[in-house]
Parts: structure tokens; sequence; C-alpha cells
């Protein structure tokens, strides 16, 4: 089992480097960061463009740039992944990337896990019961909604949810549901209680609009997944041993069926982690999402890379935690 | 382990009715279904008493497996189960399932078909048995897990001690379905059933996995309801036979009764449609015509009747009752309790008398006046071969000179790379699947390649058409070395090489209609459209399909229809050697009769020779004129036929004809047997010197401490004893097993 850790987390490496070699070469061809200063009416003086060259090392080679990013040398102490830094910003001097994205970062991730936490358990349990109960009303219901969430755009029902929070909060009273921000500046010198609380009203309504996609995809996985296996003969072999029915759905069923589950979720990270783009754009939080929307916006393409190279580390990681799992819950894969 | 004092009595046969252990009366299976309700079981009432052994036959789809499944209640919610089946008195149709499930496993245990898929593959062989056991005992795990290994060692699981830590897929396919017997034996139940218990296994495992299963049922005194399709495993094993088509039980009654005299036509066809290994080559199956009734439309009358050649008005007007004959010819009606009645469910089972099966069910349409009633499909196919006959009077003639070798096969190697799983791909190993192979084939012939699963012979057929490459080793055929050919070059010569496959579902796009796959590998080698639909006609009528069956799609037709498609495919271009992979081992015994006497019909007719590649000796008996048998990738025996079957000797051979279970219940429980044990070893490091001294019984009995190392050390050659018949042993020795003539 240990080698077989080993071994797959070494196989990430080769994955990582060529993952930035992809970010940095997509970045840097699609587009000039100071496009918008060459532009400007009447033109900058040419030694205003020369010296944000220099600055955000424009005057050397892709090679070169990319070696720089990567490793800082030769560069002014602003760049260089291996060192911890990102590279300048085209927003301003003082906006610091690495800091940035390390504020941004646990915003995000308390969306991200929320969400994905409930949309992984609800879709076991709709998947379960849909499978246990197949062609009955509660499967078709189930796959209607499933449909339904899928086929939802995230904008729209963002919006859907923060009319519906508003006009709960209209009928109770009070201001249950929070529908703009993250709550986090609230959140501060509150009690345990007061946490509690606050992550509910802040966080409920923007989770259920990230979750809703993966939680489709996921239910519907699972309930194919789940019927296979109910159908298997070793599910067979079980009833004629003569365990009780939920002895047998728990430990033979979905116990198995749970395998191939890991493999999607773990490829479903990197849906979710688009998904904050809009859920946050949505909702107004100051996460990652944001972060990305101002970058593009901003042509700032070390923020970019930055951005790209964060989302490829977590769905690397993500694979590489789902290979392990695998692992641990399927025998036959350690041996293969 | 706790009904030890009930099974006491066991051996004895009381009359009553205390020592019934299974009483099934009147049990009917429905299916909803799109088309209508299917009823797939219909009134079947039998008893089972105390340490019995009762056989259920039938070919698929006549109910067999599901009458199973409805006692054990394990039919899935929507089949719509009647009538009553009582497990020690107690019902248990309709039974709710917590209640089913203690009677499930504790009392009544069930043994599935594929040991491969029946294992959960995420826990240990010995948690899966220990789960069975405290399902109904309050005992610690520790117990369990002690009882589990017993079970192992009862099953005849070798080092149980490490096995039970195992995972299924660990262990070999015998291994794992001795796994499923442990389960079954787990509670010491009163009932066990076996559904096509050795289907997947090869013959010598299944001769073990059968001893195993006799071995635990003497140590449980169990009774068994043994089913499958194979009438030789049923004539070893059991003491009660029932016959099962179309939903119903149409003929029951002891073993001997049964088989020596049947008194429903169907049971006499289905026996007179089997190859047999104790019999000559040369007679011609006799076929049952027409296919299974489909169940949603069921004749009305008796099922068999529109395939029956006794049917009568009456039979497609009345359905029969079992019932039994007496002394006077009358059908009388016994009770279902009188195990020792012969009942069948035919009009005139009196009449059925001591008639052979070739009588009734003649394969050929000569006697046109006589009661045979021909599918017309098969009077096509007929005719069709007697117009080629007649335009091609120059094929017969030279039967009488030395054929001419047409293909020849040298030392062929074929070796699978294994490679690591990391990035790198490094190659750590190899398979060695064909390991230095010759053969020739001569004009006309049938050359039969036989061995067990992952013997080679696939590989072998595959390489000879250089649908893969060799790694070494020469293929030519009439002169031309085939290794050496670019595939632009081979694409000419395979025209005279074609290949049918083994699964008839599997082979033919579902999305062509017929003669579209017919057409083909005409249209591939340039046949004008015009042309190419001409030939299907003809060859839909060759192979005795009508030509309007061509703009169906393959789905229309049943498995021994869908086979002929495939035969007639390849035998669009003309070919002159066929080679044959399993071509009727997924055919319901009564169907594949019919291809095997179409194949033999054509090859007479059409002049072409045959590479026959089996697991099947009963049929390789019957068809081929020369085997070659293989073992890990080399040929151990080769000879003709008649020779080989008569005075096999390679330990191997005679282990393989003395597995194959006889339908004959006096032979079958009589005749000598050579039992190897354990397991074909791995490919991937087959053993030093011969490959077969792992397993071999000479090797392990009789030969001496310096004997052996001459097994261990030195690879023996295949050598001549005479009139073409090799082997490689060391210490052959011909061996008769075989008497051949039907008691």
């Amino acid at each position: 089992m240990l080698v077989y850790t080993v071994r797959r987390v070494l196989g990430t490496i080769p994955v990582l480097i060529l993952a930035s070699v992809l970010t940095f070469v997509l970045i840097d061809v699609s587009g000039d960061p100071l496009s918008e200063l060459r532009m400007q009416q009447p033109p900058p003086d040419p030694s205003v463009i020369e010296l944000q060259e220099e600055r955000l090392y424009l005057d050397r080679s892709m090679p070169e740039r990319y070696w720089l990013w990567v490793t800082g040398i030769g560069g002014n102490g602003d760049i260089g992944l291996l060192q911890g830094e990102f590279g300048p910003s085209t927003q301003s001097n003082s906006y610091d990337i690495g800091a940035q994205i390390a504020e941004r970062l646990g915003v995000t991730l308390r969306l991200v896990g929320a969400a994905m936490l409930l949309a992984l358990g609800l879709a076991i349990l709709a998947g379960v019961v849909s499978a246990m109960r197949q062609y009955s009303k509660i499967d078709y219901t189930l796959t209607f909604i499933g449909f339904l969430a899928l086929s939802m755009p995230v904008f729209w029902f963002g919006g859907i949810m923060q009319q519906a929070g508003v006009t709960f909060n209209d009928l109770v009273g009070t201001q249950v549901f929070a529908t703009i921000g993250d709550g986090l500046y609230q959140a501060q010198g509150e009690d345990l209680w007061g946490r509690i609380t606050n992550a509910f009203a802040y966080m409920t309504l923007p989770t259920i609009v990230l979750m809703l996609t993966s939680f489709a995809s996921w239910s519907r996985y699972q309930r194919t997944s789940m019927l296979e296996v109910l159908n298997s003969d070793y599910v067979r072999l079980a009833r004629a041993k003569g365990l009780p029915n939920r002895v047998v759905v728990r430990r033979h069923a979905l116990r198995t069926a749970l395998i191939p589950l890991t493999t999607v979720v773990a490829v479903g990270i990197a849906g979710v982690v688009d998904g904050t783009v809009l859920t946050e754009q949505v909702f107004q939080w100051r996460g990652l999402g944001e972060f990305f929307v101002t970058a593009v916006n901003e042509n700032d393409s070390y923020a970019l890379m930055a951005w790209l190279l964060l989302s490829g580390v977590v769905v690397i990681l993500a694979n590489l935690v789902a290979d392990i799992l695998y692992g641990v819950l399927d025998p036959r894969i350690r041996y293969e | 382990m706790t009904t030890t004092d009930q099974k006491s009595n066991e051996g004895t046969t009381p009359r009553g009715t205390d020592d019934v252990v299974l009483e099934v009366r009147d049990l009917s299976v429905t299916f909803p279904s799109d088309d209508g309700p299917l009823p797939a079981v219909r009134e079947v009432s039998y008893v089972l008493r105390r340490g019995e052994a009762l056989g259920i036959v039938g070919e698929s789809g006549s109910g067999k497996s599901v009458t199973s499944m409805a006692i054990m209640g394990l039919l899935p919610k929507n089949a719509r189960v009647e009538g009553s089946a009582r497990v020690l008195g107690q019902e248990v149709v309709g039974l709710r399932d917590e209640k089913i499930s203690r009677i499930r496993g504790n009392r009544i245990a069930m043994i599935f078909q594929d040991p491969l898929t029946s294992l959960n593959p995420v826990y240990t062989v010995g948690y899966q048995i220990a789960e069975a056991v405290l399902a109904h005992h309050k005992v610690g795990k520790k117990a369990a897990m002690d009882r589990a290994l017993d079970l192992l060692k009862l099953v005849g699981i070798p080092h149980p001690e490490q096995r039970i830590k195992q995972y299924p897929h660990e262990l070999s396919g015998g291994m794992r379905q001795r796994v499923v017997i442990a389960i079954a034996m787990a509670n010491e139940p009163d009932v066990i059933i076996a559904d096509e218990p050795t289907t997947a296994l090869d013959v010598t495992v299944q001769a073990q996995v059968l001893e195993a299963l006799e071995a635990a049922r003497k140590e449980t005194g169990a009774a068994l309801v043994l089913i499958t399709h194979d009438l030789g495993v049923v004539a070893g094993h059991v003491d009660r036979v029932g016959v099962m088509y179309g939903g119903r039980m149409v003929e029951m009654g002891p073993v001997e009764d049964v088989f020596y005299r049947p008194r429903m036509p169907y049971a006499l066809g289905l026996l007179g449609s089997l190859p047999r290994l104790d019999e000559d080559r040369g007679e011609r199956l006799t076929p049952i015509l027409g296919t299974p009734p489909s169940l949603l439309a069921l004749p009305t009358g008796c099922a068999f009747s529109p395939r029956c050649p006794m049917a009568r008005d009456v039979c497609h007007e009345k359905e029969p009752r079992l019932l039994a004959t007496d002394e006077n010819g009358e059908r009388v009606r016994v009770p279902v309790e009188d195990t020792s009645a012969h009942t069948a469910a035919c009009h005139f089972s009196d009449q059925l008398g001591e008639t052979a099966p070739e009588d009734l069910f003649r394969a050929t349409s000569v006697q046109a006046d006589t009661v045979v009633k021909l599918d017309a499909a098969e009077e096509r196919a007929e005719e069709a071969l007697d117009e080629i006959s007649d335009s091609d009077t120059g094929s017969t003639e030279e039967s009488g000179r030395e054929r001419e070798t047409i293909l020849t096969v040298k030392d062929l190697v074929k070796n699978f790379p294994i490679r690591s799983k990391g990035l790198l791909k490094r190659k750590v190993g190899e398979v060695q699947a064909v390991s230095g192979i010759s053969l020739d084939l001569r004009e006309k012939e049938t050359l039969a390649l036989v061995g067990e699963s992952g013997c080679g012979k696939s590989t072998t057929a595959r390489l000879i058409l250089q649908l893969i490459k060799q790694t070494s080793g020469e293929v030519s055929y009439m002169g031309q070395p085939l290794h050496t050919l670019s595939p632009r070059q081979m694409r000419p010569l395979r025209r005279d090489l074609q290949l049918v496959f083994q699964d008839p579902f599997a082979s033919l796009d579902p999305r062509m209609t017929v003669s579209d796959i017919i057409a083909e590998p005409m249209r591939i080698h340039g046949r004008s459209n015009s042309d190419a639909k001409g030939r299907v006609k003809e060859l839909l009528d060759l192979v005795g399909l009508s030509s309007e069956h061509g703009s169906r799609y393959p789905h229309e037709f049943s498995g021994g229809q869908r086979q002929r498609i495939g035969i007639a495919r390849a035998l669009a271009l003309n070919p002159k050697v066929l080679l044959l992979d399993e071509p009727v081992s997924a055919l319901d015994v009564s169907i594949q009769a019919g291809v095997i006497n179409l194949l033999e019909d054509l090859q007479e007719e059409l002049g072409l020779s045959y590479m026959f590649v089996s697991h099947d000796l009963s049929v390789v008996k019957h068809i081929a004129d020369r085997v070659a048998v293989m073992y890990l990738g080399k040929i151990v025996e080769t000879g003709t036929t008649e020779e080989l079957f008569r005075a096999p000797s390679h330990p191997y051979t005679q282990a393989l004809i003395s597995a194959i279970p006889l339908p004959d219940p006096v032979k079958e429980r009589t005749r000598e047997r050579i039992v190897v044990t354990g397991d074909v070893p791995s490919p991937a490091d087959p053993p030093s010197g011969c490959r077969f001294r792992t397993r071999c019984p000479k090797f392990a009995d009789e030969l001496s401490e310096s004997e052996r190392t001459k097994c261990v050390e030195e690879p023996p050659e295949l050598i001549d004893r005479g009139s073409g018949h090799r082997d490689a042993c060391h210490y052959s020795k011909v061996m008769e097993l075989l008497s051949a003539s039907r008691s």
C-alpha cells in the first residue's frame, strides 16, 4: 500500500510540471498585459511603457520568462513560484498576488468544501433511493429534479435563490438568509454560536447554488452504479446467504457501488472550482472566483497564471486522493 | 451445527412425507413484459427427500433457474409467483423478506453459475463465509472465522489458512466456486440448489468441483437440486431427474429410467442430439428441428408439438399432463410424493417404447413419407447442397488418395509482454501464450485444436490468420509464407482463410441487416452489388435460412440461426479453409447438433478444410479427422481422432477424456477416472521441463524420484509413437478409457 501511494505521489510530479508549462504558455500567448496602456489616447511616453515592460519582465523571451516565473532567478524578488512569489501584477505595484490568493483561498475553500460535502451526501442518498426503488414515483421525482438541476444555469438559479431568500426573510420578519457577501467580516468577534448562525446565514444559499450541478450528475451516476451492483451475482449470493435486506444493501451493494464514484467526484472538483467564479459573482463573495474575474478584466497575466495553476494543482491533488482512495476501497487495485 | 440429530437418518429412503425437505406444488412464475405477461414457469411440482439428489435439465429459457429462484425468494419484485413451495413444511412463497431470509442460507442454500462474479470483490473469502455463519447463528466473529476455515478444508482448498485472508480475485475460478460451495454449506442446510455450478469451469476443474460438492453433501447430508444443461453431469450425480421445456416439467423419474427409457420425445431428442464421447464418429447427430418456443407466444397444446415428429392433432390442441404409464400402458396420475414413478407429459408417452432417437428425429429428408416432418429451412439447405454437389462432382473423387497439406504451421511462438503499471511501462515479464507449435492442415480435413481455457488455442487460430503477429515461427498457406506478408499482400489470401466466431450474439453488427452482414466481405473484396445480392441468397439457402431473412436484423434470430448467418458470412468469398473458434459452444444442445451437421455437410459439398478450435471433446470426437491437444501453449498429443480417443497416451489427454461426463448413468458411474489436481499454472511462469508435471497424476503417483527428475529438467519432445500418433511425454503409456458402444 505504501509503495502504491509513493508511486502515485511521484507520478504527479511530471503532471505538475506539464500543468505549469501549459498554464504559462496559454496565458502568455493569449494577450498583451499592456495593450490597454499602449492604446491610451494620447499615447503615453515610450519610457512609461518601457518601464512597465521591464517591471513585468516583458522585455525577455518566453522561455526566459517561464524560467523566471518558476525559479525567480534573475528577477526582482517579486517573482518565482519556488520562492513563493507569483509575479508582479498589472493592477498596481502594491497588489501582491500571493497575499491576495492566501486571503481568498480560505473564503473559496469554505464554499467548495461545503458544496462538495453536501452534493456528495445528497447524491449518494438520492442515487441509492432511486436505485432501490427503480421506476417508482420517488425514482421519477428524483430523476426529474436531477435533470432540472443539470439544465439550470448558475447565474439564473443564483438570482432565483437570492430572491427566494429575500422573500423568506420578509415573510418571517428577520434576516435568516444573507444574500450578499461572504459574511467573514460580520463573523469577527462573535462567539461559537454566533459564528455558526453567521455561517448558516451566509453560506446556505451559495452552497446550494454551487452544489446543484454536481449533485445532479453524481446522483445519476450513483444510481446507475448502484443498480449495476444490486443486479450483480454477489448481491444475489449475499441475499441467498440469508442476510437481511438492509445489510445486503449497506455492506454489499453500497460499499462496492461507491468505488467508481470516487473517480467521478475527483474529476468533478474541477467543475466545482469553476462554478465558484459564477457563484461568487452572484453572491458577491470576495473569493478566488472574484479574484479571477478581476484578473481577467485587468489583463493581469501573472494573476491569471496563479489562478489557473492553483486550479490545476487542486485537480491533480484531487485525482491523487481519488487514486489512493481507490486503492483502499478496492483490493483488486493494489495488486494489479 | 444445530440440526445434526435430525440428519441421522441419511441414507434410508422411507416413503412417508416426513422426510420431505422440499415440496413444490403447481409453482408458476410470470414476469410482466412490454409484450404482455411472460410465463417463465408453469405449474411445476416436485418433492425432494432428505439426502436425495434431483437433477433438473433443460435448455436456456426452459424455466429451470427461475423455478429455483422463486423457491429462494430471489426473483425481482415484479415477478408474480403462484402455487406453493415448502421448505421443511414451511411455505416460502409469498413470505416477507425478513422471514424468508431466516430460511435462506440456513435451511436452503444456493450455488450460482459464475464463480467469478458470485463473490464480492472487496471482502476476503473468509469474511464472506463467516458472514453466512453469523447471519444465522449468534456466535462470535472468531468462532465464525474458525468455522470458515473448517469449511474451506471441507471443500478441498489447499492452504486454507492463507486462502481465508485472500480476496476473491486472488483465487482461480475453481477455487472460487469451492468458496461458494463452502458458503452454501456454512449452516448445514437441508437443501442445496446448485444452478449450473460447473458450466463456467474447465472440464478437469469441473470434475474437482463436483467432487467437492459431493464431499460437502456427504458431510452435511443435504439434499441437492442440480440444475444443468449438461446431461453428462446429471447422469453421474443425481438419483432422479426432471426435464423442463417451455416452462413446464415434461418428464421426471429415476435417472436410469429417463436416460434409457425416455417417455417424452423431447428427452429422447435431447439425448440423440448430443455428440458423445462413447460413440464412434460418423454417425450423424439427430438434431431437434426448429427452436425452443418463445414464452410470449407459446403454442396451444403441448409446447413441444411444433418440433415433435410424433405430434398429432391432439398435441396441438391439448396440453398433456405429467402422468405415469402403468403396466397396461394406461396413462395414470401418481402423487407427486411417489419419487419412484416415471412420469411424462406426452399424450403418446406409452408409444415411445424402445424407439431410438435417430428413428424418430431423422436428420435427412430421404424418408419423405415417414412421420418425420422436416423443417422447411432444413429442406432448403439440403436442396441447395444437392445442387452444388451435382454441379461440382470433382469434390468427392479424390477422397481416396493422400490429401495434400494446404496450411502449415511451424514452431509458432507468441509471447505477450506484461508491462509495469508505472509511467515507463517497462516490460516485466511475458505471457507465453503459444510456445512452439507445429501443425499441418490437409485438404478437406478437420483438424481440431482442443484444450482448456488459457491453453493458447484461440491465439493459435488468430496467429494463423495473421490477425496478430507471431513472436517467431512460420505460417504458410499453399506454399506462401503468410508470416512475411504485409497486410496489403495478405488481403487477397484472406478470401481463402475465413473465421467463424464463438459468440453468435457479439459477432454480428446489430445495426446491419443480415444481407449486409453476409455481403460485407464481398464488398471489401470488390464484388459488385448485384453480384453480391445473388450470392447472399445462395448463401442463406446454403446455411438453411431463407432469402427473406436477408432484410431482417440479427436480434430477430435465435442463437443457432445467428451462428448460421456467421457461417454464411465466412463462406461468402468461397474460402478454402475455415477457422472455427468454438462455433457451437454458446448454443443449446438441440440447436448445436443442427449446426454441427451443417458444418459437416458444407465440408463434404464445398471441399472445405476446417481448423476446429474447441474445449468440448465430445464435439471434437464427432467432427474432427485429426486432433491436437494443447496444454499451456504446447501440443501434448496429436493423432487421428479414432486413435487419440481409443488409445490416448499422454496423461493430460487421458485426464481430459476421463473428466468429460458421459450422458449415461451406468457408464458414468462405473468408468475409470484419471483425476488431475489443482489449476492450470500461469502461462507467465510455466513450470520447467514438462509443463503438465505440476498436475500430472503419473508424476505424482507412479514415477520414481529419478524418473521425475527428467520431467522437471527436460521438456518432452513430441515423439511419434507410430502411425502419426505423437505425444510429448517421457513416460507415455496408452490407456483405453472408452468402450465404443452405447449400452
